[in-house]
C-alpha cells in the first residue's frame, strides 16, 4: 500500500515539527540570547541614568532603534532564512518535497516554526527592556505588539528569501541594513516597503512619541505587515512548486 | 522480467529504437535537461516496467539528473517524464507512490533512525507510521530501538536509513541512487537480495550504479547512460560480451619494440600498433590470444618484456566506446 495524500493541516503540523527541531541549535540560541540580553542591559542602563527627562520617549527610541533594528529583524532572519533555506542547501528538502502534500503547508509550517522560535527570543528581552526603562504599561504593550507583528512579517519574508537565494543571510542583512536602515529614510515608497516603518508606527501610535518612519496609523501598522507576510508565504509556496530540488 | 522486452544482443549499442515496454510504470520521452550551457541529459527515451532495472553510467553521466526528473524534483527542458501515468512534479497522489533514496548523504541528523523513518511514513500519509517504520528498518537490518542520532551513524548505516525511509510507504516505484555505496559486503548482499524480492513483488525498482560488477548482481536489465545520453539498453550479459569483444588497447614495455611489433602484426594478433623508443601500444580484439602469445613471441625474439598493461580496461572506456559507436 502506497502513501496517501496528506491533509493540509497535518502537513503544516508535520513540517512545523521537523523544521523546529532542525532550527533550534545550541549555537544559535546562545548567540541570540546574548544579543537579546545586551539590548535589555542597554535599556536598563538608560533607565538608570539620571539625565533622562522623559523615560517613555527614551524607552521608545531604544526599543525602536535597537530592539526592532538589531534584535527583531536579525533573530527572524537567522531562523526564517534557515527554515527551508538550510534544507534546500543540504539536500534534506527532498524529504518534505517529494511527499503527497501541497506546497503551501510546507511554507506555512516552516514560517510557523521560525516565528515560534523567534518570538520568545525577541518578545521577552524587549518586554524586559521596556520595563527596565520604566516607560509605563503602554510602552511594554506597544513593544510586545510591534515585536509580534515584526516577527510575523520578517519570518515570512525571510522564509521566502531562504528559498530564493543561496546566501539568504547576506541578502537578508542587505535588506535590513541597507534598505531598511538607509534607503527607507530617503523616500516614501522605500519606507512603505520596510517592515521597520510599520513596527515603529505601532509603537508611535500607542505611545504618542514621534519617530521617524513611524507616521502610519495603528491599523496600517498591524495590517500591512500581515498582508506582506501572507504575500511572502504565497510566493514561497509558488517557489516551492516551481523550484529545482537537489 | 515482467514488462521488459530485452533486445537481441546485437541491439545493445546503440539503442536501435526507443527502449519502451508495454506495461510501463516510468516513461521518459525525448527528455533533455540543461543547466545553463551544460546539457546534463540529452534526448533520452525509455520506459521501465515492474522489476529491477539498473541505470549504469560513470559519475557525472546524468543518472542522478534522470532520477530527479522522474521524481519531479526538476523539470525537463524538453520532453516529458511520466511516473504511473502522471507528472510527479504536479501530481500529489503520485508522489505518495514513489520512494526515493537520493544520492546525497543529508538526513535530519538529530533524529534517531526510527523517528526519521516514522516521519517519512507520516509525511507519506501512511496509516500506521510507527509499525511501517519498524518494518522498513527491519528490511535494512537496522534496529528500531537504536537511540543514537543519525549524525553519529556511519556512511553505510545512513545508506540503509535512506533506503528504509524510501520503503516506508511501500512504493510502487522505488528509485535508489547509488544505494550500495558505503555498504560492507554482507550488507551489500542483503540489499541486493532485498532488491530482487521487491522486484519480484512487482515494484518498479530503478537502481543506479557506476560499478559494473554491482550491476551484474542487480539483474539483467540495464540502461547505460554516458555523457547524458542513453548509450545502450538491454541485457547485462550482452554488455559484458560487448566489453570482451570491443577493441582493447594494451601497452607493452620492452627493449625491442620494433621487432616485437612486426611479429605481432605478422601473426594477426593486433589490429593496430604504434611504436616508441621503449614501448609499443597495440589495439586488439583478441585479448586472450594476445595474452597467450606475447610472452612466447618475446622469447623467440630474445626481447625482454618489462610490462604488459591494458590502458583502457575500465568502465569509463567502455562507456566511451558505446558513445562513440552511436
Amino acid at each position: 500500500m502506497s502513501g496517501r495524500p496528506v491533509g493540509s493541516l497535518d502537513a503544516v503540523r508535520l513540517t512545523y515539527g521537523i523544521v523546529v527541531r532542525q532550527l533550534v541549535t545550541r549555537g544559535r540560541l546562545i548567540a541570540l540570547v546574548i544579543v537579546g540580553a545586551a539590548v535589555a542591559v542597554v535599556a536598563g542602563a538608560i533607565g538608570a541614568a539620571d539625565e533622562i527627562d522623559d523615560p517613555l520617549e527614551a524607552g521608545v527610541r531604544v526599543i525602536a532603534d535597537l530592539g526592532f533594528t538589531a534584535l527583531v529583524s536579525i533573530v527572524a532572519l537567522v531562523f526564517a532564512s534557515a527554515a527551508l533555506g538550510d534544507a534546500r542547501e543540504d539536500g534534506t528538502l527532498v524529504y518534505l518535497w517529494l511527499r503527497p502534500m501541497h506546497r503551501w503547508p510546507i511554507a506555512v509550517g516552516a514560517w510557523g516554526a521560525a516565528a515560534t522560535v523567534s518570538l520568545p527570543l525577541t518578545v521577552v528581552p524587549l518586554a524586559v527592556a521596556s520595563s527596565l526603562i520604566d516607560g509605563g504599561g503602554s510602552l511594554t504593550g506597544a513593544t510586545v505588539l510591534a515585536t509580534v507583528v515584526g516577527v510575523v512579517a520578517y519570518a515570512a519574508i525571510f522564509v521566502l528569501a531562504g528559498l530564493l537565494f543561496k546566501n539568504s543571510i547576506v541578502w537578508g542583512l542587505g535588506y535590513i541594513l541597507i534598505w531598511e536602515g538607509i534607503v527607507a529614510a530617503f523616500g516614501d515608497l522605500a519606507a512603505r516597503l520596510a517592515i521597520r516603518g510599520y513596527t515603529r508606527s505601532i509603537i508611535t501610535a500607542i505611545t504618542d512619541v514621534d519617530l521617524e518612519l513611524g507616521d502610519l496609523s495603528l491599523a496600517a501598522g498591524i495590517a500591512v505587515p500581515l498582508v506582506a507576510a501572507a504575500l511572502a508565504l504565497a510566493l514561497a509556496s509558488r517557489r516551492l512548486a516551481k523550484m529545482d530540488v537537489a | 522480467m515482467a514488462g521488459w522486452a530485452p533486445p537481441a544482443a546485437a541491439d545493445l549499442p546503440p539503442p536501435a529504437a526507443p527502449a519502451t515496454v508495454a506495461d510501463a510504470m516510468v516513461e521518459v520521452e525525448h527528455v533533455t535537461k540543461s543547466f545553463g550551457d551544460v546539457v546534463a541529459v540529452s534526448d533520452v527515451t525509455f520506459s521501465v516496467g515492474p522489476g529491477v532495472t539498473a541505470l549504469l553510467g560513470p559519475n557525472g553521466a546524468g543518472k542522478s539528473t534522470l532520477f530527479r526528473l522522474m521524481c519531479g524534483l526538476t523539470a525537463p527542458t524538453k520532453g516529458t517524464v511520466r511516473v504511473l501515468g502522471a507528472d510527479a512534479r504536479s501530481d500529489r497522489e503520485v508522489r505518495g507512490r514513489i520512494g526515493l533514496a537520493p544520492q546525497q548523504d543529508a538526513l535530519f541528523d538529530r533524529l534517531t533512525a526510527s523517528r526519521f523513518v516514522e516521519l517519512a511514513g507520516r509525511t507519506h500519509g501512511v496509516a500506521d507510521p510507527t509499525a511501517a517504520s519498524h518494518r522498513a528498518l527491519d528490511h535494512v537490518a537496522l534496529s528500531a530501538d537504536e537511540t543514537k542520532p543519525l549524525g553519529a551513524y556511519s556512511k553505510g548505516m545512513r545508506q540503509r536509513v535512506k533506503l528504509a525511509a524510501a520503503l516506508v510507504n511501500e512504493p510502487d516505484v522505488l528509485i535508489l541512487d547509488e544505494p550500495l555505496t558505503g555498504l560492507d559486503p554482507v550488507q551489500r548482499n542483503r540489499m541486493i537480495r532485498l532488491f530482487h524480492e521487491l522486484g519480484d513483488d512487482g515494484i518498479c525498482l530503478l537502481v543506479s550504479s557506476h560499478v559494473l560488477d554491482e550491476v551484474a548482481r542487480l539483474g539483467s536489465r540495464v540502461l547505460v547512460i554516458a555523457q547524458g545520453r542513453l548509450a545502450a539498453t538491454g541485457d547485462y550479459r550482452d554488455l559484458r560480451n560487448l566489453m570482451d569483444d570491443r577493441p582493447h588497447r594494451i601497452r607493452v614495455t620492452t627493449d625491442s619494440p620494433r621487432p616485437l611489433a612486426a611479429a605481432l602484426v605478422d601473426r594477426g594478433l593486433v589490429d593496430g600498433v604504434s611504436v616508441s623508443a621503449a614501448a609499443l601500444v597495440v589495439d586488439t580484439t583478441d585479448v586472450d590470444g594476445f595474452g597467450r602469445q606475447i610472452a612466447v613471441i618475446a622469447r623467440e625474439l630474445g626481447a625482454r618484456l618489462t610490462e604488459v598493461e591494458p590502458t583502457d580496461d575500465d568502465l569509463e572506456s567502455v562507456f566511451r566506446y558505446l558513445v562513440e559507436r552511436r
